[in-house]
């Protein structure tokens, strides 16, 4: 045989489990539940703005992911040195400026200065409730602007100039098709379909860096499998996973992290109700302040 | 399996790789001699101080002022970093070079200078053929076109169009082995992949038409079509398999219409049996008549070529996109099972190493005790394109500036794939200040000095100074019904909490953001204990190992904006 590779565009440079076990913000000092806060909220962000934004779904979960290497590791970025909404920002701009949909500057902060406003309230957004800040001046447009170069730069320098991201959203549907879900009669198989892709963009949300440790066919399996019990849809019944290269065990793993990570993510708006997530790195000193004070008080 | 080539030592599964980290660009010893001249700088020498090792160092000139890190370098390196094979180029990693603080930009700002680090190849394509040195075998044209064949059938099987395949763009190693460089202007291609006996496929979306340079660009883009295929890539494998015979570029345009000119004089003019609806394409800058003509490509090449090899070509240069042969059907050819069979990298000849510049250099030599060239009369070369009186050229429509005005692109960038504008730009038409940087180069002098490259992509018009889109126009932004997501909402009937945490009391956070008015200013050091916060207790549960990590990223601190 040849020494021939694959095609590569469909895989993921991942990060190991001794590369998880901690981060740069965990060794500042920041908690770990802070910082799953936080980058729970930034997703978030991302998410929100991408949409205002009119960008491509594959575009925000790109920069979700590419965001989320960032943080990851001991020699990633930390909370403490770098703005979680300064780098959010970079992330959105870097990926989309090779994308067919690029974004300028100002209209990214604008946006962006926007959906901060409305944080975390993103889904009142759209009901006038809250009187969101929208326009940027342009003293802050240019300090604004040249704080978004340097914070690509360093995001770069972070992801060591890896932004490829592989997504499993096109496979999942691809499988899906292979397991002729689209033609058997008594199922629904685009109802399968939107909801399979659903959880892939909830797993994107996940504490677990799911899209760090996986690779995309695993993670379209896993969210085949969820939506189809969720859907209550009959598959055949046999290992039809293993077509796809994936074991048991990760499946097993995969589902029980997509589960959970609407229990989060409640814990999460319980936690925090109306108080805003720390996004700067004032804010999140400020924070570990606070619970420090709290924790004397006791 | 066909391929010979082993893969270069070092080459990792792509999921293996590490996504962390820059040089030093003192970490390498970097030659005086140029390589080459690229869109963003110079291609340089440089000797890795760790290893010994032979790099090719190309140059990404930073200007922090303009869009941040150049787009162009950006799809490049992205590409290249996603890419495995030994017949691409690998990019080694990314080296930065500080810079000097009193070399700050016009705001003040230090700029940095990034270099791409690739392996060092001997020769590049375009160097050999035109060194008179070396001669080629037949055996080893072959197996060099099996090489380029593998690395174009592998990108196209990623979905990456390359478009910019020519000589100068396919490097040589001593070793024998060709990997195809340059990845300026390539893009993800979302078409179907080509399939054995299938040709190219049909695309599925527009791509600008401004792409490939003149002489390797194959004429679905020069009448203008815009979902063009991989069919466009092996166009130019097409041309350089001819030029490996003629040594010099096989079709030598001096406008984009006298292209066409040559290439229906070569494979015969169009019409509806060998390239169906070429007439309803928009044309080449508005010519749509051509001379009727049979095309002399047997009579050309059969001094060359036999048969088989005849036949690959004509399938590599089909004038129907369609019906061009694929990457993976033109390995399949007989040319590549009939004697003389393709050598082995490993027994091709080594020569002194050649670039395509060292090509110009020795023209320049030659050049010298020859009359000077007439004014433009090498186009894309002569230095009255750049008269906006008009040269012989001016106006008369054989320029491919003025009917493009919408295809030109964005203004001009420093990282587009044009130079700086000429000295005089000011008062020159703005279409032609756009123009190819090469035109104002001296005149070619080793007879075929480059054609222009096409220009850059166009961008997408941006919403610079427009509102965001209203707020209410597009349903909620997260976890509404419209979105395919479930983020759940925030929106519960729950009272505001906010005011239960709160201590007035608290020590304002420190200003976060000021250390950032300079983007290139290092990072800081080491920082004090947070106020309030027990340092003790805050190690207290950390490993040891987490402890030597904290301590190399603390060393690590130090270091500048893209270093490791
Ligand atoms: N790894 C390498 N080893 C040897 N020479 C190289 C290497 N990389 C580039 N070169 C030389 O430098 C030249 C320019 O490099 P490259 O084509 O990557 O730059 P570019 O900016 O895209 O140039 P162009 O304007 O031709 O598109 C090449 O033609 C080749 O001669
Ligand atoms: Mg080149």
């Amino acid at each position: 045989m040849a020494p021939i590779t694959g095609p590569s565009h469909l895989v993921n440079s991942l990060a190991s489990p001794a590369h998880l076990e901690t981060s740069a913000s965990q060794l500042d000092g920041v908690p770990k539940d802070l910082e799953d806060s936080i980058r729970f909220e930034t997703s978030r962000l991302l998410q929100a703005t991408g949409i205002l934004l009119r960008l491509p779904q594959e575009i925000i979960a790109q920069s979700i992911v590419v965001l989320s290497r960032f943080w990851s590791g001991a020699d990633g970025m930390s909370l403490l040195e770098c703005d979680a909404v300064d780098a959010a920002a970079a992330a959105l701009y870097l990926t989309a400026k090779p994308s067919a949909t690029p974004l300028s500057p100002r209209s990214l902060l604008t946006v962006l200065e926007y959906t901060s406003t409305v944080s975390p309230h993103y889904s009142q957004a759209s009901t006038g409730a809250s009187e969101p800040q929208w326009s940027l001046s342009e003293g802050s447009y240019e300090t604004a602007r040249d704080r978004l170069y340097a914070t690509e730069a360093q995001l770069l320098r972070t992801l060591g100039f890896q932004t490829h991201v592989a997504l499993p959203h096109a496979l999942c549907i691809n499988y899906l098709q292979t397991l002729q879900v689209f033609k058997a009669p008594s199922s629904d198989g685009s109802a399968l379909a939107k909801r399979a892709i659903k959880l892939l963009n909830t797993a994107l949300l996940s504490p677990q860096q799911l899209f760090l440790t996986h690779q995309p066919p695993a993670l379209a399996t896993a969210a085949i499998y969820l939506a189809v019990r969720e859907e209550g849809v009959n598959l055949p019944d046999v290992e039809w996973w293993e077509v796809f290269d994936v074991d048991r065990e990760e499946l097993g793993f995969l589902v029980v992290a997509l589960t959970s990570v609407e229990g989060f993510a409640e814990r999460e708006r319980e936690v925090w109700g109306d108080r805003k997530v720390p996004l700067t790195v004032g804010e999140v000193r400020a924070e570990i302040e606070r619970r420090t004070m709290l924790e004397e008080g006791e | 399996m066909a391929l010979a080539a082993p893969p270069p030592a070092g080459m990792t599964d792509p999921t293996q790789r590490r996504f962390r980290g820059a040089a030093r660009i003192s970490e390498y010893e970097v030659m005086k001699e140029k390589l080459g001249e690229g869109t963003f700088g110079v291609v340089s020498k440089g000797v890795s101080k760790r290893s010994g090792k032979v790099f090719a160092l190309k140059k990404i000139l930073m200007h922090n002022e303009k869009d941040g890190f150049p787009i162009t370098a950006l799809r490049e390196v992205k590409l290249l970093k996603m890419l495995s094979h030994p017949n691409i180029l690998r990019l080694e990693e990314m080296a930065v070079e500080r810079q000097s603080a009193d070399d700050k930009g016009k705001n003040g700002k230090k700029r940095a200078t990034l270099y791409m680090v690739s392996p060092y190849a001997d020769h590049d394509l375009s160097g050999m053929l035109t060194n008179p040195d070396i001669r080629f075998q037949e055996s080893q044209i072959k197996c060099y076109m099996q090489q380029l064949l593998e690395g174009l059938r592998y990108l196209h099987d990623s979905h990456i169009l390359h478009r910019d395949m020519k000589a100068a763009n396919i490097l040589i190693s001593n070793t024998g082995v060709l990997q195809i460089a340059d990845f300026g202007l390539a893009r993800h291609y979302e078409g179907p992949t080509p399939q054995p006996g299938k040709g190219n496929g049909e695309a599925v979306r527009d791509y600008t038409s401004l792409v490939v340079t003149r002489w390797y660009r194959p004429p679905e883009l020069l009448l203008t079509l815009k979902k063009y295929t991989p069919a466009i890539d092996m166009w130019g494998v097409g041309c350089v398999f001819g030029e490996m015979f003629e040594r010099k570029p096989i079709l030598e345009g001096r406008t984009d219409v006298d292209q066409c000119v040559r290439i229906f004089k070569l494979v015969g003019s169009p019409n509806e049996s060998n390239m169906p609806g070429w007439s309803s394409l928009p044309g080449c800058e508005g010519h749509k008549e051509w001379e009727q003509r049979k095309g002399d490509i047997d009579q050309r090449f059969g001094q060359h070529l036999k048969p088989e090899g005849l036949d690959l070509l004509k399938s590599l240069l089909c004038l129907d996109y369609k019906k061009r042969v694929n990457a993976i059907d033109a390995l399949q050819h007989p040319y590549f099972k009939t004697a003389p069979l393709p050598a082995r990298p490993e027994d091709l000849p080594r020569y002194q190493d050649s670039h395509e510049l060292d090509a110009r250099r020795r023209g320049q030599e030659k050049k010298m005790n020859l009359p000077p060239a007439p004014a433009g009369g090498t186009v894309g070369m002569g230095p009255d394109e750049w008269n906006p009186q008009g040269g012989p050229y001016g106006g008369n429509g054989y320029h491919n500036g003025p009917n493009y005005p919408r295809d030109r692109g964005p203004p001009r960038r420093y990282d587009d794939r044009r130079g700086p504008p000429p000295p005089d730009s000011s008062r020159q038409p703005h279409w032609r200040q756009d123009r190819d940087n090469r035109a104002r180069m001296p005149p070619a002098a080793n007879g075929h000095g480059l054609p222009p490259p096409p220009a850059d992509l166009p961008r997408r018009p941006d919403m610079r100074n427009g509102p965001p889109p209203p707020p209410g126009s597009r349903g909620p932004p997260a976890g509404g019904p419209n979105v395919d997501t479930y983020i759940p909402s925030y929106a519960g009937g729950r009272g505001s909490r906010e005011g239960s945490y709160r201590d007035p009391d608290a020590v304002p956070p420190p200003p976060s953001r000021g250390y950032r008015d300079d983007p290139y200013r290092e990072r800081e050091r080491e920082r004090g204990p947070l106020p309030g916060y027990d340092r003790a207790r805050r190690t207290r549960s950390r490993s040891p190992e987490q402890e030597d990590m904290r301590r190399a990223r603390l060393q690590n601190r130090e270091r500048d904006f893209y270093g490791r």
